[in-house]
């Protein structure tokens, strides 16, 4: 038996296993912690981009745990007892955006973080937050879904407020704490009434079960409203800019993987679990009238922020409602109107590696910023551009393509997404394109505060390793915008296509033909 | 290398020559500038309506755009109205979600 066929349960037990054991390496000797992390990162990334690999040439990919073959998803009867990992398009792509975001974030870390300031515990928290979120992203099981849900909400938690010696990220973390757990109890209040009703924790079966009953709505609407908290949705959106503007620049970035993987539990909802039950467009109007709110609201909130952090989490927020924007537009013509809800859904779902792209930038650009002032006030800033040339730079790539300048990654996702929502009401489009008008307004006010001008204080530029880091995501930005169309045929398409048309080959390959 | 929208396409190349295109114009125009600028001089100093700048003066980024800014006022004091900070009404905000999703799913 071959390795390759472990791939999908090694994507999550590795990182689980790094996080429990490097406090242990630290212990010993701190390089030894560091060669760990760097071991179990590149391992990690191997299985996740190896599992992909499988996926976008070989179709679903399963492993059922306890099985006396990794395969055999279902007992005698047809019925699946056992938790099984479901890997589709939707659930690799979504591996991969995680996969690349911890890796800048690691990356980034090793020079950003500081010994006497719990380097070793932000590490664990990390690699605990990415084993969660890999785990969310390729179960096939409900109860397990909210069990790695709660992982990546303890880990995120713990991540915006571990500094305790400052006033504000205890703060942000106790809200936001707060609010996941209130998400999290409606999950698992959903879970337990579907697992009520028919017995079965399993998404492909209770899938092939749910008729829409109103114990099937009640259900649904509480998913909604924990997964859409959960994801940064106005107007439950407030604990994002307080948990993203505390946290230091290496989990904030980590922080925005995560709400785009309880985005993909909603869609893994709408489009799988409750995808033969939605027989109207009201939910799809739903969640396409809450992006259009999420991206307004957002970033007229941004236009107000004086702190470099408030304001890019603002910005992150707003991004959240162009891939329910593009979610929401597909699933309300998910019947009617295929020729452009497919459309729209490749475009929310590409828009969610851009984003990860470009904020996760913008993140790590305004932690150098901080690094380097020990502010992030926008009012006390200015100048930075003279000693901070590659980051100025990073920044300004990163602005430009959130505000969806072509010809930059942001543009590309973006245009999709008018294209489409302008077929079901120009209204939606008129609103999204202003919401890129005013955070470019708003990027641009930021970069001329914060690098423009002239020298204020004389800095350090920022250290190689974050550089590098920067680096990295800014070659995504450029590749994803100069060549979007091959990204889109191969990595995009297959992930839309496992959601819009994807639920009965999900059956299929879970509960047999 | 088109990314095509079913509606028409998108060509990141197709832009960079047009951009190309764009920017080769404007240079032509600068070319043909006059050419009194001298570096070091005062012509390097900001200028603000004529007044004396004092030196290290940064216009900072709040000051950029504020016509547009104040013309968004009514709308953003609206909408800052309920980030209110406090997480009773964070919490409240999350009960309205969950009320409008339950009344959305129930009703159709």
């Amino acid at each position: 038996m071959t390795i390759g066929i472990h791939v999908p349960i090694l994507a999550i037990a590795v990182p689980l296993l790094g996080a429990f054991a490097l406090p242990i390496f630290a212990k010993v000797h701190r390089n030894l912690r560091d060669l760990w992390a760097i071991l179990v990162a590149a391992f990690t990334c191997a299985m996740v981009v190896a599992l992909a690999v499988q996926v976008f040439t070989s179709g679903i990919q399963l492993y059922t745990l306890g099985a006396a073959s990794p395969t055999a998803t279902v007992v005698q009867g047809g019925f699946p007892i056992r938790i099984v990992l479901v890997v589709d398009g939707m659930s690799a792509f979504m591996g991969l955006i995680t996969a690349l975001v911890g890796l800048a974030s690691l990356m980034y870390a090793f020079q950003f973080l500081k010994e006497e300031q719990g380097k070793t515990l932000a590490m664990t928290l990390f690699f605990l937050l990415w084993a969660g979120m890999l785990g969310m992203e390729s179960t096939g099981d409900m109860f397990n879904f909210f069990v790695f849900l709660e992982v990546t909400s303890i880990a995120a938690c713990a991540l915006v407020g571990y500094r305790t010696w400052e006033s504000r990220p205890p703060e942000a973390a106790f809200k936001t704490m707060a609010m996941y757990t209130v998400g999290g109890l409606l999950v698992l209040l959903a879970v337990g009434i579907l697992y009520g009703e028919y017995g079965a924790l399993n998404i492909a079966y209770l899938s092939s079960q749910i008729s829409g009953t109103p114990l099937d709505k009640v259900a649904l609407g509480l998913l909604l409203g924990g997964l859409l908290m959960k994801a940064g949705t106005v107007p439950a959106h407030m604990w994002a800019p307080d948990a993203y503007g505390e946290a230091p620049a290496q989990a904030a970035i980590v922080l925005v993987a995560n709400t785009q993987a309880s985005l993909y539990g909603l869609f893994r909802v709408l489009f799988t679990l409750y995808g033969g039950a939605l027989s109207t467009p009201a939910v799809g109007w739903l969640v396409t009238a809450l992006g259009t709110l999420t991206l307004l609201v957002a970033a007229l909130m941004a236009v107000i922020q004086t702190d470099l952090g408030g304001l890019i989490a603002y910005g992150a927020v707003s991004q959240i409602g162009y891939m329910l924007l593009g979610g929401g537009v597909g699933l309300t013509v998910i019947s009617s109107r295929p020729d452009f809800g497919l459309v729209a859904m490749k475009g929310g779902i590409f828009h969610m590696m851009n984003d990860a792209a470009t904020v996760g930038l913008l993140f790590l650009a305004a932690g150098v910023v901080k690094r380097a002032c020990g502010t992030k006030d926008l009012r006390a800033l200015g100048g930075l551009g003279h000693d901070l040339k590659w980051t100025s730079g990073f920044f300004f790539l990163g602005a430009l393509a959130l505000a969806g300048i072509p010809p930059l990654n942001g543009f590309a996702s973006k245009f999709l997404i008018y294209e489409s929502s302008f077929r079901l009401s120009p209204i939606l489009t008129a609103i999204a394109v202003l919401g890129s008008i005013l955070l470019l307004a708003v990027f641009v006010r930021a970069f001329q505060g914060a690098f423009l001008g002239p020298r204020l204080r004389t800095v350090q530029p920022a250290p190689l390793g974050m550089l590098i880091a920067m680096g990295v995501l800014a070659a995504i930005i450029l590749a994803f915008g100069l060549v979007p169309d091959f990204f889109v045929r191969h990595m995009v398409t297959p992930a839309a296509e496992a959601l819009w048309r994807g639920r009965d080959l999900y059956l299929a390959a879970v509960l047999g033909d | 290398m088109r990314l095509v929208t079913g509606q028409g396409f998108w060509s990141p190349l197709v832009w960079l020559a047009l951009a190309a295109g764009v920017a080769l114009l404007a240079w032509a125009f600068w070319f043909r500038g006059r050419r009194t600028y001298k570096a070091g001089t005062d012509q390097d100093m900001p200028f603000l309506s004529g007044e004396q700048v004092p030196e290290g003066a940064h216009v900072g980024g709040q000051h950029l755009y504020w016509g547009f800014v104040e013309g968004l006022r009514p709308f953003v004091d609206r909408v800052q109205a309920f980030h209110t900070g406090f997480l009773g009404d964070y919490m409240t905000w999350l009960v309205v979600l969950l009320a409008v999703a339950l009344l959305v799913v129930m009703l159709t």
